[in-house]
């Protein structure tokens, strides 16, 4: 049986874990900065260097990591696997490195911005820093893209691809991820399984509704 | 939980520095020859090669992107074969990124023009079908992470026909890009040489056709192979560098083998994913030799007709069930002297194959993924 074990979330306006119940709002106007001590339970080095994208899903997967109970650091690796979503790709990281190049006049191009042109990469930053070795890749669809990242995460933990997997979508400003685990029929401690997650997940809705959508699920689950 | 049904390719081609088709890359390669060559598609004097594997007679930064350019020569002759209710996965690194540059170079069109999705529409009409589909993207394991989950879309039951599609170009984006990681070899890539010093990009596009083989069964279809078994795994240890351990390519090959239900005895060759570069090779090689008890024949495409980022592992998997087919072991083109690890496992002459088993092919990427499949 696979189920959804934590669900971490961010937005313009705070972040929170919604198995745990956990929501903050951010003090004043202080948008995204600063959350990297706040977030990460253990330094993540070179932070500053990534772009927004993977700032944002490196913030979701540490909420959803949390949300779930799993302790992580970069030495302890785990068969933990990752894909996620987005609706461009990674355009606005082709933009900015491309830009960069010709604004040098087409002779120097910066590997530093190169390496976040694929739309993987924010994963594989992810990967290094919280030591999840298990599959990785990015995965989109043209509609619901989150519900088939969910559905495809899984399908790999009912064919034993992976202990457990993390599933999720980052978009401009905002970023959410699931922590799928495959459990014994005996376990219910758990927000809920993925078909009743992909229920709910089938009616696209914006990430705000589906923050409050699964925290209903939490408050029925704890009446 | 995986079923007993088996996922077959019923259906496969491809595009590349060879030309279309995969006649014209099984001839290529096993005449020894490289695709790779002096490029003039655009300024490479900044950067540190001017070779690459490129497609002859594509246009660059006009009407149609370079990749849709090789998926009309693709679907030219194939698309009939193509059930239209087949679910569609593309599996790319940039797509249509030459429609970024256009508009960045020319002022035409917008570079919103590259999104995936857009690719992804034109493809399912392109071969014919009524899927939105979906796109895979994992660096350079792109196209084996995508065959990896249409196989297991047809074993657990999900779909009985998957349309597996993979492209990649050679463009100024990725050629500068390659070029500022020095990453790339001056004239052509040398896989397990000892002298290696690194990747020469190609570019293609391919496509298979996964059923269930009850449905191949059931519509007559000529079965090309099977997707057995796949890995996936990540080094989890640096964004452009190799595992120095290998472990992560290790953990990729011991889940196939295991999800193939074979053990390494079973394995009668390996298509590596062997770029060029001194660490990858040396990755794979380590990789090898800690799962593999004997020698085993280890070949690499990418002297041949270079890297192809995330079309590689879909032509290296279609190209490994040729090898299947023929029981020939392709040279790996440009091999002079094989590198100590690498000694008695790569050769620049084809093999007999003597036990028609099962092939592992292996690809790895950016971010530390890492892909292994087996097929049969």
């Amino acid at each position: 049986m696979i189920n959804i074990h934590g669900i971490g979330w961010i937005d313009a306006r705070g972040y929170g874990c919604i198995a745990k119940g956990t929501r903050v709002a951010y003090e004043g106007d202080t948008g995204f900065g600063g959350l990297s001590k706040k977030l990460f339970s253990h330094p993540f080095k070179y932070f500053g260097r990534l772009d927004r994208i993977s700032k944002l899903t490196c913030y979701a997967i540490a909420l959803a990591l949390k949300d779930a109970g799993i302790d992580y650091s970069p030495e302890l690796k785990q068969d933990i696997g990752a894909i996620g979503a987005n609706d461009s790709g990674s355009l606005q990281a082709d933009i900015d490195y491309f830009n960069d190049y010709v604004n040098c006049g087409r002779t120097l191009a910066r590997g530093n911005l190169f390496i976040y042109t694929l739309p993987s990469s924010p994963l594989g930053e992810a990967a290094i820093h919280f030591g999840l070795q298990g599959p990785v890749f990015f995965s989109s669809a043209p509609k619901k893209s989150l519900l088939k990242v969910i559905t495809t995460a899984s399908e790999m933990l009912l064919s034993e691809e992976t202990t457990a997997m993390l599933a999720g979508m980052t978009g401009e400003n905002e970023a959410v991820y699931f922590t799928l685990m495959r459990d014994n029929t005996a376990n219910k401690d758990f927000l809920c399984d993925a078909d009743k997650a992909g229920a709910i997940l089938s009616r696209d809705m914006p990430q705000d509704k589906l923050v409050k959508e699964f925290s209903s699920l939490r408050k029925g689950r704890d009446q | 939980m995986l079923t007993e049904t088996k996922a077959v390719v019923v259906s496969c081609d491809m595009v590349t520095a060879f030309g279309a088709g995969t006649d014209a890359l099984w001839n290529g390669i096993r005449s020894g020859a490289t695709a790779i060559s002096k490029i003039d598609r655009f300024n490479t004097k900044a950067f540190q090669s001017d070779h690459a594997a490129v497609i002859n007679g594509l246009k660059y930064l006009k009407k149609d992107s370079l990749v849709m350019q090789m998926f009309r020569l693709l679907f030219k002759d194939n698309s009939a074969s193509i059930p239209e209710d087949a679910k569609l996965i593309l599996a790319t690194t940039k797509g249509e990124i030459d429609l970024l540059e256009k508009k960045f170079l020319t002022d035409r069109g917008e570079a919103s023009d590259s999104n995936p999705h857009k690719l992804l529409k034109k493809i399912s009409a392109l071969a014919g079908v009524k899927d939105r589909g979906m796109i895979i993207s994992a660096a350079c394991a792109s196209s084996s992470t995508a065959l990896a989950r249409a196989a297991s879309m047809i074993r657990s039951g999900h779909g009985d026909c998957v349309l597996v599609t993979a492209c990649d170009s050679v463009t100024e984006f990725v050629y500068a890009g390659f070029s500022s990681l020095m990453a790339l070899e001056k004239s052509a890539a040398r896989p397990f040489d000892k002298k290696r010093s690194g990747l020469s990009l190609g570019e293609a596009a391919a496509y298979a056709l996964l059923m269930s083989d009850a449905r191949a069964k059931r519509e007559k279809r000529n079965i090309i192979g099977e997707i057995a078994g796949w890995g996936m795994s990540d080094d989890a240890n640096h964004m452009t560098g190799p595992s120095r351990t290998s472990d992560g390519l290790i953990m990729a090959v011991n889940k196939a083998l295991r999800s193939a239900g074979a053990d390494e005895g079973g394995i009668s060759f390996i298509s590596a994913h062997g770029t060029g570069t001194v660490y990858n090779d040396a990755m794979e090689m380590r990789a090898f030799h800690f799962v593999f008890k004997n020698k085993l024949p280890v070949y690499s495409v990418k002297g041949a007709i270079g890297h192809t980022l995330g079309a590689a592992g879909l032509v290296e998997t279609i190209t490994a069930l040729r090898a299947l087919k023929e029981k020939v072991i392709p040279p790996t083109v440009n091999l002079k002297a094989a590198d100590d690890d690498a000694h008695g496992w790569v050769s620049n002459k084809q093999r007999a194959l003597a036990n028609k088993k099962m092939a592992l092919i292996t690809n790895a990427g950016f971010s530390g993924i890492n892909t292994a499949l087996v097929v049969r």
